[in-house]
């Protein structure tokens, strides 16, 4: 935990008025998960307080908490929250001294391009510089190296600080166009096509133009303070020959990076994500609702795109039937929020998981919901207000993500061994090992 | 079938026919549990697609190539091909029999089915006149990627029994219904049963109906619509007018051959590219009339309603077209007053069968005109918001009864340079280029988005093809100007005056109008005579070069013929420096090693026909690997629809210059990010997406959604962009469009502050005509939506006249040209004008007056943009305070 030192010599008001507020916020989520009342008002029934609370200390940690938090599930009534394990008896466990294999390849394909694989089978989702700051754009991409993995650019550009470390950072190409030019797909080894987000399809993306500053506008080369919408659809692809084209597109451009395309859940998923893996991809990335921050607006939130956990066995199955399973990696987002939603997810089909929201909990977010505002966010995250965004300092956030992802790893292989499995890729579409709890 | 002279609308004996004929069908109606009630099941699938009609015939052999530079808009997992007015002496039957029977097709896809098809639904029911069994190749694996095993095809030239018609019009009360009428009816009704017996109903699929229209004929498989030709060996088969299709469906891992494209009403075989999202409504709509769509695919059930309301409820074409594509918009109050208000009945009427979503239909019809007599023809209709690239095109030669028409639709340019470019190859009444290429404005007051080549046949002399619009009216001829007919005289190397490529191309066009062909051919001899030395080869570089993208009078010559003389030359004399290299010029083709440059300035001849379109082996890939070996001019000729021209090579490559010859195919540019490109023809869809910086010069027309997501650049454009140009583009891209849209342009524009380093778009509304003359388009801007919801940048619009009108505006604003605005533009008018011929002086002339840039230019800005937020007065401050970066 920081501690409160002040140097009056040298430092401007600001400057002291920004340290004071980062001292009393890590005190404030060191402090509050451990005590019995919990804080008054935190979270909400899918994030409740006790998971934010438990996610805090796994941030600080690394490990599960001790304390007796529920950290596997939320209060949603319905999903993940519903599906339990059936674990072994206790007696057929693998020794504690057995070290499941967590490792997912990425590409699958056997297509000459790189193959990749990633220690943890999650990577960080999609976040814009506009949407958060740069320090926490930093901060996933160092836990992402840190822990051998990924996070993405989202649709905002490629603010330069985060060049040196693009080896893991997924350039994505969303249907704005926003930042995207040959340089930033040539960092890529992964590159993304963000078709939809769970959270709002149908919607395209917005940045409202209180959060479209004058930095944010310049890298996206648009107009400062005025909103920005990308298009719900590539105005390029209005069919599955022009995705071929445009897949085949990116690899021309890079000819070693590995193609994800992200699409939302629609009833004919399935046969999207066929699609998409007949036109090249190797990823692809369903993107369920019940994701995205609070500036995705509620009423897309709960009401458009499938739950997750109905598309991955939908997709998983389909994909068997095509006998093109083992070709493409499935990653699942949108909702995804423990270690336990991550078994679950593969249990029900997917490769791994993509995380997004879990991560800003790590660093600091209470689900307050008011992230489309340019100075809403009281913790500095989804801001890029020049003071504000300094109350989330990036050696900060990266540590407590890296964090955050061990100890997720540590409970992976926890629920592996006492399913008796030594690898995650077991795992992946054994209905059978869950339960449903009503 | 005939086309309805009175308004159908109004005729209540119509009106009880059309009853009569639906409540015939009622026994058609498929059990309730039947899959084929099912109708969220549909298929989706791009495609990719062309159409010809000409009025001579032509053998499916110049589909091949056309079709093959289009897979990568298939699969391999459906394709098909149809043909109308078909050559009697090919099937073994007299012209008679090929006119007035029914050509019904059915394939069989296990080898005992046939007996029981016929005995059940051919025997019994008609006279048959002709058995023709389709030939196919022995052995279908030959063909590579041939999974499936197509069908066996056999074509029954059939009449109806006399008593079994009878019987028919006696159960549905159908003796008031024309002859005609009865017949299709009838066996529409009997395909259908053979269907659902044989193929949609059963788990087994067994047989089912190709076509049964007369002098109309559909195969198609699992494959590619190239395949289809191959293996049915239709090479040398001769037809007025033919389509073919790649399938790209996305669902199944087995496929059948009828769920392939065309798909057949019953005197019409329609494909289609892209998807509609209201194939269940439609399906329901059809239903409402005994309709029951046997394959679930969105295509299936665009062709049903196409021949319920042309067939059964008689409507002109024109308010097919209108149900298919409703006119909407700005574009219907443009409407005269008696069609807005049948096509808002229509459209009231019609509603849920309207195709919703992206989507491109070719449409080959077996049809009668108004005097009864065979009339073939190909309709392409593009979606109202035009979400499907469509290109038309026509060429013409010849007069009287040595008149040569041919018309094309296709998905792409490309594919219609190949298949001329095929037929030009063994058919002298053919040349490379064609006369001209359009695109159609869907759902529009202008051309309706559709057009329709009719091939004429029985009328006095040789068929004639009249292409009209949706509106029916007749689109003219291109000019009667001669095209080259070889007469085998040798070229005589004929002399020319020295100076460089501007001064001789300047003598030549002073020479052009005297010119024959034969003056033209001994002065490219004479040009082609000096490439000995590199001075004679940049010579002769420069000037064709000049003389392939300049408009000019060509006096009695036909420019897209003269301009296939001039490509023709270009590729003779850029194959003579792939024999000897020089200092000035070197030459590569695909295969061989890459070298280094001999010095900086050295151009590199690189031969694109070898070259595959995308991937790994494709032409962009080269390009990258060429210009990483230190090569800096390029110069690709014979271009053969390869995608991604330009792309991958990154940044600093400004020192970079291309040019492109031949038919350059999608994403050209996209990227650019320092170099140049010079396109010596047209360009094709999504080109200089997310160009960041460089330039690109095309001298013709570019596609969809072309500078998507720009950052910056300049472009010059000769001719006009199709849909979505600049949309979303952003930072500073600068473009001259000599032409104009089809409509969309920079929708969502946030290119700053054009005066402040900010983009802009200059559209100046002219276009040159077929005697090399400049002149006004109707409007500089025929669509609805103008810089819809831009923030940033202007559109600086040629319009004299006040041609563009507040309505097309949607967030925008028109202000006065300043004098910063006119010093803005200015140099890129001047460069506009080095480049493609363009005076400023006469963009600034108006009816002979030479007027000052402000009565001549309109700006069109962003109107008031509010910021939305509580956080307003914080925001605004901060906006004050912040630095002024570039662009901003």
């Amino acid at each position: 935990m920081a501690e409160l030192h002040i140097d009056l010599s040298g430092k401007s008001a600001e400057e002291l008025i920004v340290e004071k507020h980062v001292a009393n916020l890590h005190a404030g989520f060191a402090h509050w998960p451990r005590q019995d009342d919990g804080p008054p008002a935190l979270g909400d029934a899918r994030w409740p307080a006790e998971l934010i609370l438990a996610t805090w200390l796994m941030a600080e940690d690394g490990r599960p908490p001790g304390t007796g938090l529920n950290y596997k599930t939320g209060a949603s009534g319905g999903g993940f929250d519903k599906l339990d394990f059936n674990f072994l008896p206790e007696a057929d466990w693998l020794p504690d001294m057995l070290e499941p294999d967590l490792s997912i390849k990425l590409n699958k394909r056997g297509d000459g391009r790189r193959e990749i694989e990633i220690p943890i089978p999650i990577y960080g989702g999609g976040m814009s510089y506009g949407s958060v700051s740069e320090q926490v754009m930093r901060a996933r991409a160092t836990a992402a190296k840190n822990s051998g993995t990924f996070t993405s650019t989202g649709e905002g550009g490629y603010p330069a600080s985060l060049v040196p470390l693009k080896d893991h950072i997924i350039t994505q190409v969303a249907t704005g166009m926003f930042g995207v030019r040959e340089e930033t797909i040539k960092y890529a080894p992964i590159v993304e096509f963000k078709y939809a987000q769970g959270a709002k399809p149908g919607l395209g993306g917005h940045l409202l133009g209180d959060k479209a500053t004058s930095t944010v506008a310049a890298i996206r080369e648009s107009v400062p303070w005025v909103s920005l919408f990308s298009p719900f659809p590539f105005h390029s692809v209005y069919s599955v020959e022009d995705h071929r084209k445009h897949v085949d597109w990116i690899r021309t451009v890079n000819t070693a990076a590995l193609v994800s395309v992200k699409v939302s859940t629609p009833t004919d998923v399935d046969m999207v994500a066929v699609g998409s893996y007949f036109a090249g991809a190797h990823i692809v990335h369903l993107d369920g609702s019940y994701g995205g921050t609070g500036a995705a607006p509620e009423i897309a939130k709960k009401n458009i795109a499938m739950p997750i956990e109905f598309a991955i066995p939908k997709v998983h199955r389909y994909l068997e039937g095509e006998e093109v399973r083992d070709e493409v990696t499935v990653m699942a987002s949108g909702g995804v929020r423990t270690a336990y939603d991550i078994a679950k997810a593969i249990a029900l089909g997917a490769d791994g998981c993509v995380l997004g929201t879990a991560e800003l909990i790590a660093i600091g977010c209470t689900r307050c919901s008011n992230c489309e505002r340019g100075r809403g966010c009281p913790f500095g995250l989804t801001t890029t207000d020049p003071l504000l965004s300094q109350l989330m300092p990036t050696e900060w956030g990266a540590e407590r993500i890296t964090n955050l992802y061990a100890a997720y790893a540590f409970q992976l292989k926890d629920i592996l061994r006492k399913l008796g499995l030594k690898s995650i890729r077991e795992l992946r579409g054994r209905r059978d090992l869950l339960r449903y709890t009503d | 079938m005939t086309n309805s002279k009175t308004s159908p609308i109004q005729s209540s004996s119509n009106r009880q026919l059309v009853a009569a004929l639906l409540s015939s069908r009622a026994q058609l109606r498929p059990d309730i549990s039947s899959e084929l009630l099912n109708r969220d099941e549909a298929a989706e699938g791009g495609c990719g697609v062309i159409g010809m009609a000409s009025s001579v015939q032509i053998p499916a052999r110049h589909m091949l190539q056309a079709l093959s530079q289009m897979r990568n808009r298939g699969n391999g997992k459906g394709g098909g091909i149809a043909a109308v007015g078909l050559d009697a002496a090919q099937f073994g039957v007299s012209e008679e029999v090929l006119k007035q029977d029914y050509l019904f097709a059915v394939a069989y896809m296990d080898d005992t089915v046939r007996a029981e098809v016929e005995e059940q639904f051919v025997h019994p029911v008609y006279e048959v006149d002709h058995v023709y069994e389709q030939p196919q190749i022995a052995d279908y694996t030959s063909i590579a990627g041939l999974a499936v095993r197509p069908p066996e095809v056999v074509c029954y030239f059939v009449r109806i029994k006399p008593d079994k018609l009878a019987a028919f019009k006696d159960e549905h009360d159908l003796h008031n219904l024309p002859e005609r009428a009865a017949q299709d009816e009838f066996v529409y009704q009997n395909s259908f049963k053979l269907n659902t017996s044989f193929y949609a109903s059963l788990g087994e699929k067994r047989a089912f109906v190709l076509s049964h229209g007369k002098n109309l004929l559909v195969l198609k498989m699992v494959g590619y619509g190239d395949d289809v030709i191959r293996y049915y060996q239709l090479e040398d088969l001769q037809a007025h007018v033919w389509i073919g299709h790649h399938r790209y469906p996305t669902k199944g891992r087995v496929w059948h051959p009828g769920g392939a494209h065309p798909f057949i009403g019953l005197n019409e075989a329609l494909v289609h590219n892209g998807d509609f999202a209201n194939h269940a409504s439609i399906s329901e709509y059809l239903a409402q009339r005994n309709i029951y769509p046997l394959y679930l695919t969105d295509t299936e059930v665009a062709v049903q309603v196409f021949d319920l309301l042309y067939r059964t409820y008689r409507y002109p074409l024109e308010y097919v077209i209108e149900a298919l594509a409703p006119t909407t918009e700005r574009d219907f109050t443009l409407l005269p007053e008696d069609k807005q208000r049948v096509y808002s009945m229509l459209q009231r009427s019609h509603m849920h069968a309207s195709p919703d979503g992206p989507w491109f239909f070719l449409i080959a019809q077996s049809d009668l005109g108004e005097s009864g007599e065979n009339v073939y023809r190909l309709t392409g209709i593009t979606d109202t918001s035009m979400l499907r690239p469509q290109v038309f095109a026509w060429q013409e030669s010849g007069e009287g009864d040595e008149k040569v028409s041919i018309g094309f639709a296709a998905s792409e340019k490309q594919a219609i340079d190949a298949a001329l470019e095929n037929l030009a190859a063994e058919d002298s009444r053919f040349w490379s280029r064609a006369d001209r290429y359009w695109n159609a404005r869907g759902g529009s007051h202008t051309d309706g988005g559709a057009f329709l080549f009719s091939v004429h046949d029985d009328r006095e002399g040789q068929p004639d093809l009249v292409l009209s619009d949706k509106f029916g009216r007749p689109v003219p001829a291109p000019t009667s100007a001669a095209a080259y007919q070889p007469n085998g005289a040798q070229p005589q190397a004929a002399q020319f005056p020295a100076g460089c490529p501007d001064e001789l191309f300047a003598w030549a066009g002073r020479q052009i109008p005297t010119w024959t062909y034969q003056h033209v051919q001994d002065f490219l001899a004479g040009l082609e005579a000096g490439l000995g030395s590199d001075a004679g080869r940049s010579l002769a570089i420069g000037t064709l070069t000049l003389l392939i993208d300049r408009c000019y009078p060509t006096g009695g010559l036909r420019r897209s013929s003269l301009v296939s003389l001039f490509d023709a030359s270009l590729r003779r004399v850029t194959a003579a420096f792939a024999k000897i290299p020089s200092a000035a010029y070197g030459a590569h083709a695909f295969g061989e090693a890459i070298a280094a440059p001999k010095s900086a300035d050295q151009v590199l001849v690189v031969d694109a026909s070898g070259f595959e379109p995308e991937g790994e082996h494709s032409l962009s890939i080269a390009i990258q690997k060429l210009v990483d070996a230190g090569w800096r001019r390029l110069m690709l000729v014979n271009a053969k629809g390869h995608r991604f021209i330009g792309n991958g090579l990154g940044m600093d490559t400004a020192d970079l210059e291309i040019d492109v010859y031949g038919s350059p195919g999608d994403y050209l540019a996209s990227g650019l990010d320092g170099a140049e490109i010079r396109v010596h023809n047209n360009g094709q869809d999504q080109l200089s997406q997310i160009m960041k910086a460089g330039r690109l010069v095309v001298h013709g027309d570019v596609g969809q959604t072309f500078m998507y997501g720009a950052k910056g650049g300049e472009a010059y454009i000769l001719g006009n962009a199709a849909g979505r140009p600049l949309i979303n583009a952003v930072g500073k891209p600068r473009v001259v469009i000599n032409g104009t849209c089809l409509d969309y342009l920079a929708e969502s524009f946030m290119a700053g502050d054009p005066l402040n380093g900010g983009g802009f778009v200059v559209l100046n509304g002219m276009a040159f005509n077929e005697a090399g003359q400049l002149e006004e388009l109707d409007t500089p801007y025929p669509g609805g939506n103008l810089f819809s919801l831009a923030s940033g940048g202007a559109i600086y619009v040629r319009d004299p006249h006040g041609l563009v009108t507040a309505d097309q505006l949607n967030g925008g604003e028109f202000v006065e040209l300043s004098a910063a605005d006119w010093d803005l533009i200015k140099p890129y008018l001047a460069e506009n004008e080095r480049l493609f011929g363009i005076p400023v002086e006469r963009l600034l002339s108006v009816d002979g007056r030479l007027l000052s840039p402000a009565e001549v230019y309109r700006k069109i800005q962003p109107g008031a943009v509010r910021a939305l937020q509580a956080e307003e007065a914080w925001v605004t401050k901060e906006a004050r305070m912040a630095p002024r970066g570039e662009g901003h």
